[in-house]
């Protein structure tokens, strides 16, 4: 019988150790997001190909501890969403593809407005995808899809 | 004092007493099965192994059969099963699945694309008997991979007497509209016992409680509320035979599973609402999509001496799946292939397995077992796109078990295992990625990183694995079980040279040649108290790894169009801890209660979070009333939120489902219908699987379901 109730309190003890390390608050490190707010372009926007100012470019980015690094990424949508060289577009044009990432080290919040995307005069035009990606210091990681247009013909007006 | 050394500690307290390995019940599962009654065989399991094993019989899948086995064995607590919309699903024990799992039938482990996440396990649900969970480390008797647990899929003994028989079950399911059937045939005569099972499933998309998901912050509409290109089918063929002549005895069975199954369009790639418009067709496959199909041929020959007994499993699988999805590019200079344009990936796995073992019984107080197992695998590629390489695994173990019945009640047992693993993986030249980078304007250093998709990668691994235990009987009413032990698993090869954007989870996954073997302390209790109208059984367990491997976000943003960052499999310190508790009395002469209660818990060390898709906390309450031949049941099911989230994971809420069954046997014309009724979430909630692929697009599980299965056996004795 006392070996019994040993080997209870053995099982009890197993148990509570294992319910006491689990209830334990270890998991300090960071998990939260970055939040993006891409005010410009919005979606559906037409930009125009061979603007010389560029696209106006306006981003919000915060993070709870610290942001790390944006991309942005764009690239043709024409046939919808499959990415198709058999839809290729003709040969005096090419299609557009941007990709860059700029270094945000060290800010909370971070306000960025530019205009270093440039769409070059030969691109060709049609429906586009930008993904917009943010990182914060611990690689939580948030992204973000517009549909944008590429136009040769709509003059865009922008107030900066 | 740091956490990660209290359940390393509490090991070594447990390894002072002497012990006893996990031992496989096969040989005394053959020899009892005869005179055991199907309810005690888990009883015998458990007494015959020092960690919990569980035990889903005839009954118990029946009456929980979904047409997926691992959604039926989520049942049993500490089990879980990784949903991929309602066509896939893959079992995971106490937090770990994947390549941490090994699910083993008639012996021979089952060797598919275990490691992605979109890949469920090709097994002809209709077809399993018998299913014995073995939670916690299994390495020591099946090698490698099962460093977390093994599923055992086992036949049920053949019938006793002569006879022809034979089973008709159907299946129909609301939810999407599933329609199944198997037919089996069987024959057994006095030395012979042959079995031959087809069975086919349609499905057609699935219906969630919900009109539209937010995937990457865009709005996608579900209209009538079912989830565009989830319909699929499956078809499986099976033949087993096994032949026992007094000393000898030898089985044969061969089998092919066939599944074809679709993507929810808006699930692979940037989303786009245009693909999401109803086609007016519920049933249809369109691309994206995938089809697999898994051959697998085993054998066993037994012959028992005296005091000795010796056997043989030999298996053969191929696992050939194919991802179709349109053709597409990011690379201007590559075009579609002439034939099969739209075949995104392919990979066929073919596996050759061995296993001797030779076991001494009936030698007074010992039992020693001693074994060796094979396995070779070979992984060739094909298609438009890239994601794992084309390797070549072997892999061999030896191992010594013993068992020493120190006195009727208490046997302790120990075990040690060294296996020997060569991993050589093809390279893997992406001239379209070198000519797109270079046209990007990167530099040459950047390029020559990347053009290799994969790097030649020849290693060698060789790893021990141990375990001690105990099986106390103190009487008929408590049983008490303690194992702990060291585990190990070789690197996975997409874990060591993968590199690419994986469509499904749409990240660029790469993988770390330098990784070392995954290697672990695990204990684990268990505790049983069991009469005649009570049950209750208790079992606690926890784990240390030194270098657990997991996908990792590094912060560096990835070249390849598409991709974020690079995510790459790295090694971090990690702890397990968990416990599953049951309890079950009956009362009023009808009615009984159910309890059975998980939790897990991990803890990534090295970075202060928790790995991805840990399980939720969860219980299920079931009310039974049984009366003659017809038996009904409610389900309460309680699913706790999970806020312990690695990186770029999302927080899944808790939910509390209702469900209920009615189960009877009707006598017409002299055949015994058996006939399954059950309604699952039945209030149609709208809730989340935090271990589902879908979970972060935001897509909810399946809704209110409405299921019935008839089974018919009939048998015709012979003379």
């Amino acid at each position: 019988m006392k070996a019994k109730i040993n080997f209870y309190f053995v099982c009890l003890t197993v148990m509570s150790f294992v319910i006491f390390s689990s209830c334990s608050k270890y998991d300090d490190g960071d998990t939260t997001k970055p939040v993006i707010n891409l005010i410009e372009p919005a979606e559906g926007e037409i930009l125009k190909i061979g603007d010389d100012s560029g696209v106006h470019f306006d981003l919000e980015l915060s993070d709870n501890v610290m942001l790390k690094s944006y991309k942005v990424d764009i690239h043709p949508n024409f046939d919808g969403h499959a990415h198709s060289t058999m839809l290729k577009s003709s040969l005096e044009t090419v299609d557009f593809i941007f990709n860059k990432s700029w270094d945000i080290y060290g800010n909370k919040n971070a306000d960025i407005h530019h205009h270093e995307i440039k769409i070059v005069a030969n691109s060709t035009p049609g429906n586009y995808h930008l993904i917009l990606y943010c990182t914060d210091a611990a690689g939580n990681e948030s992204h973000l899809a517009r549909n944008i247009v590429l136009s040769t013909e709509i003059a865009e007006n922008h107030e900066h | 004092m740091h956490i990660g050394y209290i359940p390393v500690m509490l090991m070594f307290v447990f390894i002072l007493p002497p012990s006893q390995a996990q031992e496989s019940d096969s040989l005394k599962a053959i020899t009892l099965k005869e005179v055991v009654v199907q309810s005690s065989y888990k009883k015998i399991s458990n007494l015959n192994s020092s960690q919990p094993v569980d035990v889903a019989d005839k009954t118990f899948l029946s009456e929980h059969f979904t047409g997926k086995l691992t959604q039926a064995l989520e049942h049993i607590p500490g089990f879980n099963s990784m949903e991929i919309g309602s066509g896939f699903s893959k079992p995971m024990i106490r937090g770990m699945g994947f390549n941490r799992i090994s699910v083993t039938e008639n012996g021979i482990k089952q060797e598919g694309q275990q490691w992605g996440a979109d890949h469920g396990l090709e097994i002809d649900a209709f077809g399993v008997e018998r299913v014995s969970i073995r939670k916690g480390p299994a390495s020591l008797l099946y090698g490698s991979d099962a460093i977390g647990g093994a599923v055992e899929i086992t036949q049920a003994p053949p019938p006793l007497e002569n006879q022809f028989f034979g089973e008709v079950a159907l299946l129909g399911k609301s939810v999407n509209e599933t329609l199944g059937g198997s037919l089996m045939l069987g024959l057994k005569k006095n030395t012979w016992y042959t079995k031959l099972r087809f069975s086919e499933q349609y499905f057609g998309d699935y219906h969630i409680p919900a009109d539209t998901v937010v995937y990457l912050t865009q709005h996608l509409p579900i209209e009538g509320e079912r989830l565009k290109n989830t319909a699929g089918f499956e078809r499986d063929l099976s033949w087993y035979s096994d032949y026992r002549n007094r000393r000898y005895y030898t089985n044969f069975a061969v089998s092919n599973a066939y599944q074809k199954v679709g993507f929810f369009a808006g699930a692979h790639g940037i989303p786009d609402a245009s693909q999401l418009t109803d086609d007016g067709d519920s049933h249809n496959i369109e691309l994206p999509y995938s089809t697999v199909n898994h051959l697998k041929i085993t054998s066993r020959q037994q012959y028992a001496w005296d005091k000795i007994i010796g056997y043989c499993d030999m298996g053969f699988q191929n696992n050939h799946r194919e991802e179709w999805s349109r053709f597409h590019t990011h690379y201007g200079t590559q075009l579609p292939p002439e034939n099969d344009a739209d075949k995104e990936l392919e990979f066929s796995l073919k596996t050759f397995s061995f296993s001797a073992k030779i076991k001494t019984y009936g030698n007074g107080h010992w039992e020693h077992t001693v074994g060796y197992d094979l396995q070779y695998q070979q992984n060739s590629i094909a298609g438009y796109s890239f994601l794992l390489p084309e390797y070549g695994r072997f892999t061999s173990g030896f191992l010594w078990l013993s068992v020493y019945h120190l006195h009727p009640k208490v046997s302790v047992s120990g075990g040690i295992r060294y296996d020997y693993g060569r991993l050589n993986i093809s390279a893997y030249r992406d001239a379209y990625l070198e000519n797109y980078l270079r046209e990007q304007g990167y530099d040459n250093g950047l390029i020559a990183s990347y053009k290799w998709r994969s790097y030649p990668v020849n290693r060698n691994f060789g790893d021990i694995s141990g375990s001690f235990g105990i099986v106390w009987k103190l009487d008929n009413l408590h049983l008490i079980k303690f194992n702990a032990g060291r585990s190990f698993r070789l690197p996975c090869a997409n874990e060591l040279a993968s590199n690419g954007v994986h469509h499904g989870t749409f990240r660029h996954e790469q993988g770390d040649t330098s990784l070392s073997s995954e290697h672990g302390w695990q204990f684990d209790a268990f505790y049983t108290y069991e009469r005649e109208k009570l049950y209750f059984a208790f079992t606690p367990f926890g784990s240390w790894f030194g270098n657990y491997v997991y996908l990792k976000p590094t912060g560096e943003w990835s070249a390849l169009p598409h991709a974020g960052q690079i995510y790459r499999y790295t090694e971090a310190e990690a702890v397990f801890a968990g416990a599953e508790v049951e309890c079950g009395f009956d009362f009023l002469h009808s009615f009984s209660f159910h309890f059975a209660g998980e939790y897990v818990y991990n803890h990534n060390l090295s970075e202060h979070i928790s790995f991805p898709f840990s399980p939720p906390a969860s219980m299920r309450n079931t009310l039974t009333w049984k009366h003659k031949r017809i038996h009904i049941w409610e389900e309460l099911q309680s699913i706790a939120p999970q806020k312990r989230i690695s990186k770029n994971e999302e927080a899944t809420p808790g939910a509390t489902l209702w469900n209920m069954g009615v189960a009877m046997n009707i006598l017409l014309c002299k055949t015994e219908l058996e006939i399954t009724l059950s309604m699952q979430n039945m209030l149609n909630t709208k809730y989340y699987n935090h271990l589902s692929f879908y979970r972060k697009m935001e897509i909810p599980e399946a809704g209110h379901n409405a299921q019935i299965l008839i089974k018919i056996p009939f048998k015709n004795k012979l003379k």
